[in-house]
């Protein structure tokens, strides 16, 4: 963890891979038991064929990003908007990438995006923290 | 699931929760395990993702929600951390409800706050209910 950041880094970078079994365990965890994350009928006849990983666990990668970036400031004062552009189909492989954006009065704003290993977007946003 | 609402029941500007929150920190421990997050930096705190994730599912309970929902959108902003083990409060509700070639978009917004009525974390959830038969 990174304390009293005075210089925000350019780009921040996370690669993890979220398969069946993190995807069964945030289902509980999270209490999110929607058939649709999980391997069910309803997953292969549903919109996408197969099991799709909650958005919010996707999610959760871009926080934990944020959290090694930034440490106690990310948990006292973060801020992120997101919006999911495709979905996250298991086993997947999730990179997520901060670029620095603007730093204005010791609040940064980082342009944020998560793809899949074949380059599919998976979502798309911004976060922000003041350092 | 017994909900209590229906989806076609929600008003824009509708509170339909005011509930407790308080998060343990085996919640916390479950929750890193499943995401794959070291659990160092959360000892004290809840990870932030971790309360929308919950109002998420508060907000399953509450609604049924039709099958055919996509989350599209989320939002969080901290206006300090919650403690773990810290007893809070929550209260939702629906922020925007449109109708587009007959899908629908609504947006939750969700409010946690401390004993003192003081903020402690704002979220918002955007969802999408696609019309019957509709795929992505």
């Amino acid at each position: 963890m990174t304390e009293g950041v005075a210089v925000p880094p350019a780009i921040l970078e996370l690669t993890r891979e979220v398969d069946q079994a993190r995807v069964d365990r945030y289902a509980v965890a999270a209490r999110d038991p929607n058939p649709i994350h999980r391997e069910t009928p309803e997953a292969y006849a549903g919109p996408f064929g197969r099991p799709a990983a909650h958005g919010m666990l996707v999610l959760g990668i871009v926080s934990d990003l944020m959290t090694r970036g930034f440490g106690q400031a990310w948990a006292e004062t973060g801020g992120i908007k997101v919006r999911w552009r495709s979905p996250a189909l298991t086993p997947v492989v999730v990179t997520v990438r901060a670029e620095l954006k603007k730093h204005v009065e010791g609040t940064v704003t980082y342009d944020i995006v998560a793809t899949e290993a074949g380059g599919e977007t998976l979502l798309t946003g911004t976060a922000t923290v003041r350092i | 699931m017994a909900h209590s609402l229906q989806f076609s029941d929600l008003q824009k500007g509708h509170s339909f929760a005011r509930f407790p929150f308080l998060v343990t920190a085996e919640e916390v421990a479950a929750y890193l395990e499943s995401t794959g997050e070291s659990p160092d930096a959360w000892r004290e705190h809840v990870p932030p993702i971790f309360i929308d994730a919950l109002a998420i599912a508060e907000l399953l309970a509450t609604v049924a929600i039709p099958k055919g929902v996509m989350h599209t959108g989320q939002e969080h902003q901290t206006h300090r951390p919650a403690r773990i083990g810290e007893p809070l409060e929550m209260e939702m509700r629906v922020s925007a409800l449109s109708e587009r070639r007959g899908a629908v978009m609504a947006v939750f917004e969700a409010d946690l706050h401390d004993t003192d009525a003081l903020p402690v974390a704002t979220m918002t959830i955007s969802v999408m209910v696609l019309p019957e038969g509709a795929t992505v």
